[in-house]
């Protein structure tokens, strides 16, 4: 009963095997071996095979990682052709033309990955209502053929006008091409997705093909070396969206991937709530260099309804139409470096230390101040302790790292050092509430879930500042991206942009949409459409509105219903509605997840007692901005149902958690531990009568 | 640049403790993250695709005395106007505002642009007085007047323009008044399109007072005050430092405005640009009184054309707050076609607006080589296909992509928009084609034209064709740069120019700024921009980029060996290295 998860990051291949029996976790690591990464994967289970993890007793392989991410953004696919309407050749060079940089007259706009001698033009017209005006010329296609042949591309990507509404000229195109050209992959726009707007969708058939072989061949071998080591097990990659897709899924659509590695912790935040019988859960990841955050609504994970690769405030990037979970992510991390800005301010990253040089505190020759020094100044982070030991921190040196700041400031080092956290964790509020109250949901309904070696540092404070019913800190807080893959279910994303009023015979459409998705996610599973848990929702809008409310939508529901859920949702996130326009149905999303047993969170010990666990004091900052003794425990031996008051201390071997005077820090049957703030006459904990209506 | 050195050291003790310089930056994070909500909130729960598709809007928030503080990162025309429609309601109310209520403006001569454009401003309230204005302008897509969309191209007076609501209360405790809105639901073509922008911009001002409160009763009024008034500060050093950095001297540039419609003589404009010490004024006096043609920008435009050039120099990538341009001047006599007064038309305010940028940029540019690159094809090309189709009244306005100039490091931008806008998107054909009775035919690059040829070259325009699906339908618009082509540097080569055609049968008719053409079903309108000038002389580009260029299509053979002296293969686009290396020596 093992579930192994391995996740093939940049520098290092991690693997996690869990047992659901005895709740034990076993770590694999190896360096990723990019040129063909399941070499790398491979390593890091021989790795574990050798601290007795028993490859034959697994029951589910996971593989995540960063390979499809970084092939695009270090330009590392292949070379890749696109074929397109005839006028329309420039579409996906042009794109949509914006400059965000808009006071920076040098701007431009993002570089296609197809170059303007690789995109071939073919007579067909399809119109909006997937009628075709001009049909597909034949011939066009074959000369297109040849030429595409003697280009030596490896792959080609197809655009046709309106194939979202009507695929048959792309599909023929597509016949055809592969046929023509065996060995190079063939990626149909309308096969990746089926929604409106053609350069969004030109990008998303172009990137697919961009990676496609290469995502072919590094599965392939995967699946040989699994099966070469005796891993018969069902094998699943780890989705964007927080599910699982089975290898050939994978190899037909590797976009699916692109954020595979983040989608793993939401997928385990998703995870711990149902354990908690909590539906709707903030969470929140700190790393060495970002803090990323998502939330969880009604124990699914919540997708972003327009993602971008490479995008930022200043560059339009490249928009992809595939479901990916809504994460936000900033630069403010364990490693992130402190700094003084031309107006005179302190600012926090997005610049990292990383883990060469890493942390003044380190030694290994970092000279700048960064978040994990404050922690240590301020006594968060035990100089003794930390890594279990391993490392050895240098005060002196985040002494001296702070030094210029401090003096900046006019205060002393440790001041500075909590002025620096302050910073971070006002970075890291503001992408909170960016997932939160920008898209309408209220912190104080939530449950926040906070994972990564930095994020139990700063939990409590932020939990305290948003509100939160509770923070709570997962075990093996530090691997929590890879368990969470071991938590997630095959998952498969349809959708299909089809506009139509919503009037009295607007319903039975409705259902044959959802019907037509629901047989195609059958298909794609090999099952009965009833083994399926799908969530159905449905882009809604008042006519003349462009962009859409997502609305949920339960089979055989009433329009009443649906509308009057249309219009909370839409007073929910805009602050209004309008009750006598019209309405209309845009696009249909059906997420459909195959049932399958979820990984268990077992019992903890009760063995132990939490005196056993108390292990001393040690200085740490409190509210007035001083040093004060307080008590340390080892999570490791605190038993169930252990309360421990703040302020105090509460140390693992990938992370500390830290609990503010105030607080109380319980741990609860699965070892969670949960924080929560100490009901008092100036903070009546339940009192929610103060609240706003949609704040 | 070094500008830290001339800002005062450790200003983050001038305010007073180590705790109120954090404070101050977590405010500060606070005002962002709220002007990026606004904006999100108005451009998803608009109607007007303009709004929606086009992102013609701004948000933001100005201090007590109406100084912008933050501002979305949207649209630069807008950079300059909010402080002035905010300083007009204040003096237009004075005391008369209260928590609730809202105030409109669409005026051009009161710091606006052109009545399309509705300024939505809200008082914010603290322990009784105001501490702040959220603002939010949208370009409604009709407001009335001559012409469906509201901007008649032969219009000669702003009578003709729509309706103009010159500073009135829009709500009261939150609640719509009644007479205003029916004055606006009676005056414009879709009504229930303007109120739902309404409706969007009202919501995005009523974040503003959300979540500035919510900073309020944490930090309280006075934290934040500071925080605005700092912000404002620091700007104002910081671009000081810039400016005083630079040569003092008189720098002066010229050029024309092809035609104003009535007619398609140039008209002259001029700028001379003073640098002294830290101070930096724009002074367009000499260039042509206004026109009895909506060409004209009135003075709030014009300051806002300026005050982005400003920031194209002092700081382009950092948030925009009044205190960048403090050390500015803007002079110009009443009455010119850059400071119309009423009842001069302003409907197409971006054609002189967007001209007063590219003088001042182009008087700059040998100063700051580094931020100015070659002239660009300037104008937005506003286009407009209106009529009847199958969903009754349609109007579809679009503003249109072009080629940038070459810059001193690279080849320049194609196909992106105008400097008079920002982060705006071109239509998706596929949306367009759904909604209204148009088919585009093409969309690629203009390679036809050509852009300016240069060690870097200028970026491609684009050429967009429609065929007209329905049988009433009229096109107007407004092209500049269709005679003038933009400017090359460093001898680099000028662009190319913008154009429109009607194709029918087989005849073409050519315009400019045509005020209301009839098409017929089946016409063909054909929208062409320009193309960049370039940056240094041809025969210094590396042949490899241009044999590049020749195998995509972009540059003939003939061209790349006349202009740039570099001789490709037309079987195969390879360089012919020997033979450039003799062509060029030759010459």
């Amino acid at each position: 009963m093992t579930r192994i998860a391995t996740d093939a990051g940049g520098t290092f291949t991690d693997l996690v095997a869990f047992d659901e029996l005895t709740g034990a976790i076993q770590v694999g690591k190896a360096l990723t071996t990019p040129r063909d990464p399941s070499i790398g994967v491979v390593d890091a289970i021989a790795q574990a095979e050798e601290e007795g993890l028993a490859t034959a007793e697994a029951t589910l392989f996971v593989h995540g990682g960063t390979t499809v991410i970084n092939a695009i953004t270090e330009r590392k696919g292949v070379a890749t052709a696109l074929v397109t309407t005839r006028g329309f050749r420039d579409v996906i060079a042009i794109g949509r033309g914006n400059r965000p940089d808009l006071y920076n007259l040098h701007s431009e706009p993002a570089q296609p990955f197809v170059p303007r001698h690789l995109r071939f033009e073919v007579t067909e017209r399809m119109d909006a209502r997937g009628e075709v005006r001009i049909a597909l010329d034949h011939d066009d296609l074959a000369a297109v053929a040849d030429r595409i042949a003697a280009s030596g591309v490896a792959a080609v990507a197809i655009l046709f006008l309106h194939s979202y509404v009507n695929p048959e000229h792309e599909q023929a195109a597509a016949r055809f091409l592969r046929e023509r050209l065996p060995g190079v992959a063939v990626a149909a726009s309308h096969e990746v997705s089926r929604q409106w707007r053609e350069y969004e969708r030109s990008n998303t058939a172009v990137l697919s093909a961009y990676v496609q072989p290469i995502m072919a061949r590094y599965l392939s071998n995967l699946a040989d070396a699994l099966g070469g080591r005796g891993i018969d097990c069902p094998a699943y990659c780890m989705q964007s969206s927080g599910g699982l897709a089975s290898f050939p899924s994978a190899v037909a659509a590797p976009l699916v991937l692109v954020e595979s590695g983040p989608a793993g912790g939401v997928a385990g935040a998703a995870r711990v709530g149902e354990a908690l019988g909590e539906p709707d859960i903030l969470y929140l990841d700190v790393g060495g260099t970002t803090a990323k955050c998502s939330l969880v609504s009604g124990g699914r994970p919540v997708l972003k309804p327009d993602y971008k690769l490479e995008w930022s405030r200043l560059k339009p990037g490249y928009p992809v139409q595939i479901p990916v979970v809504d994460i936000v992510e900033i630069g403010a991390g364990g490693g992130s470096i402190a700094w003084i800005d031309p107006a005179g301010a302190v600012q926090v990253g997005p610049e990292s230390a990383g883990s060469d040089p890493g942390p003044a505190c380190y030694g290994r020759g970092g000279t700048r101040p960064t978040v994990t020094d404050a922690k240590l100044l301020t006594g968060v982070i035990d100089a003794e302790g930390f890594a279990g030991g391993r490392i050895q921190l240098d005060v002196a040196a985040a002494e001296r790292a702070f030094g210029p700041i401090a003096a900046h400031l006019g205060v002393d080092v440790v001041a500075a050092a909590e002025a620096v956290i302050r910073l971070a964790e006002a970075n890291m509020i503001n992408a909170l509430k960016l997932v939160t109250i920008q898209r309408g949901h209220d912190p104080r309904d939530l449950t926040m879930v906070v994972s990564g070696g930095g994020g139990p540092m700063h939990a409590a404070t932020l939990g305290r500042e948003l509100g939160v019913r509770r923070t709570v800190i997962p075990r093996y807080a530090g691997l929590f991206s890879a368990w969470g893959m071991l938590t997630a279910r095959p998952r498969i994303d349809m959708s299909r942009t089809r506009l139509i009023a919503l009037g009295p015979d607007a319903m039975p459409r409705v259902q044959a949409v959802f019907l037509e998705l629901a047989c195609e996610a059958a298909t794609a599973f090999g099952v009965a459409a009833e083994a399926l848990i799908a969530d159905r929702t449905i882009e809604m809008r008042y006519r003349g509105q462009e962009h859409a409310v997502a609305t949920p939508y339960a089979p055989g529901e009433s329009l009443a219903a649906l509308l009057e859920s249309f219009h909370a949702a839409h007073e929910k996130a805009y602050t209004f509605r309008l009750d006598d326009t019209p309405v209309e149905l845009v696009t249909f999303h059906l997420a459909a997840e195959l049932e399958t047993p979820r990984v268990g969170l077992p019992d903890i010990s009760a063995e132990t007692t939490l005196a056993e666990a108390a292990c001393g004091n040690r200085p740490l900052i409190g509210a007035d901005g001083r040093l004060a003794p307080a008590p340390v425990y080892t999570r490791d031996l605190l038993p169930p149902g252990a309360e421990i008051a703040g302020p105090a201390l509460i140390e693992e071997a990938t992370t500390t958690t830290l609990v503010l005077a105030g607080q109380t820090a319980r741990i609860d049957r699965y070892g969670l531990i949960s924080i929560a703030e100490i009901p008092s006459a100036e903070n009546p904990g339940t009192e929610r009568d103060d609240r706003e209506a949609a704040g | 640049m070094t500008i830290a050195q001339t800002v005062p050291a450790g200003s983050g003790t001038a305010g007073g403790s180590a705790a109120d310089a954090v404070t101050h930056e977590v405010i500060t994070g606070k005002l962002l993250a709220t002007v990026d909500e606004m904006a999100i909130v108005l451009a998803r729960a608009s109607m007007s695709p303009v709004v929606y598709e086009v992102l013609d809007f701004a948000c933001g928030i100005c201090d007590a005395a109406g100084d912008l503080v933050a501002q979305t990162n949207g649209i630069t025309i807008f950079t300059g106007t909010f402080s002035h429609q905010v300083r007009f309601l204040r003096a237009r109310f004075g005391a008369d505002m209260a928590p609730g209520d809202t105030f409109l403006t669409n005026d051009p001569f009161e710091g606006g642009t052109h009545a399309c454009d509705f300024a939505i401003v809200r008082p914010i309230f603290a322990e009784g007085a105001i501490v702040g204005y959220g603002i939010a302008v949208a370009h409604l897509l009709d407001v009335g007047g001559a012409v469906a969309g509201s901007l008649p191209p032969d219009a000669t007076s702003v009578f003709q323009e729509g309706l103009r609501l010159s500073g009135v209360r829009l709500t009261r405790g939150d609640r719509l008044i009644d007479d205003i809105v029916r004055i606006i639901t009676e005056n414009v073509r879709l009504p229930q399109l303007a109120m739902g922008d309404v409706n969007a911009e009202l919501a995005a001002v009523r974040i503003a007072e959300r979540r500035l409160g919510e900073t309020i009763e944490k930090y309280g009024a006075a934290a934040v005050q500071r925080t605005f008034g700092r912000l404002i500060a620091t700007s104002e050093a910081r671009a000081r430092a810039v400016i005083a950095a630079l040569p003092d001297g008189d720098y002066s540039a010229t050029d024309v405005i092809d035609g104003d419609g009535a007619t398609e003589a140039p008209i002259p404009v001029c700028v001379t640009v003073r640098i002294r010490g830290s101070e930096i004024e724009a002074d367009f006096t000499g260039s042509s009184p206004a026109r009895a043609a909506p060409i004209n920008c009135s003075r709030g435009a014009l300051t806002s054309a300026v005050k982005t050039v400003m920031k194209a120099l002092v700081a382009p990538q950092e948030p925009s707050n009044e205190g960048w341009f403090r050390p500015l001047t803007v002079t110009a006599p009443p009455g010119t076609v850059f400071t119309a007064e009423k009842p001069s038309p302003t409907g197409w305010y971006y054609e002189g607006a967007a001209m007063a940028s590219e003088l001042v940029w182009k008087a700059l540019a040998p100063l700051a080589p580094q931020r100015f690159p070659a002239g660009t094809y300037m104008s937005l090309c506003a286009t407009y296909i209106a009529g009847s189709g199958p969903d009754g009244l349609f109007v579809h306005i679009e503003p249109q992509n072009g080629g940038w100039g070459a810059t001193r490091h690279r080849d320049g931008a194609s196909g992106m928009i105008a400097i008079t806008d920002g982060d705006t998107y071109n239509y998706s054909v596929e949306l367009l084609e759904a909604k209204f009775p148009l088919m585009v035919t093409r969309y690629d690059f203009n390679v036809e034209d050509g852009t300016g040829a240069g060690e870097h070259r200028g970026g491609f325009g684009l050429v967009r064709d429609y065929e007209i699906e329905t049988d009433d339908a009229v096109l107007y618009g407004s092209f500049g740069r269709t005679a003038t082509r933009p400017w090359g540097a460093e001898g680099g080569e000028a662009g190319s120019l913008n154009g429109m055609e009607v194709r029918r049968g087989g005849s073409a008719r050519r315009l400019t700024r045509p005020a209301r053409f009839q098409l017929q079903r089946g016409d063909q309108v054909s929208i062409v921009t320009g193309g960049g000038g370039g940056w240094g002389a041809p025969q210094g580009r590396d042949p490899e980029l241009v044999a590049r260029d020749v195998r995509d299509g972009l540059v003939s053979v003939a061209l790349a060996r006349d202009t740039y002296g570099v001789v490709v293969d037309p079987a195969t686009g390879r360089l012919d290295a020997a033979a450039t290396a003799e062509l060029r020596s030759a010459r």
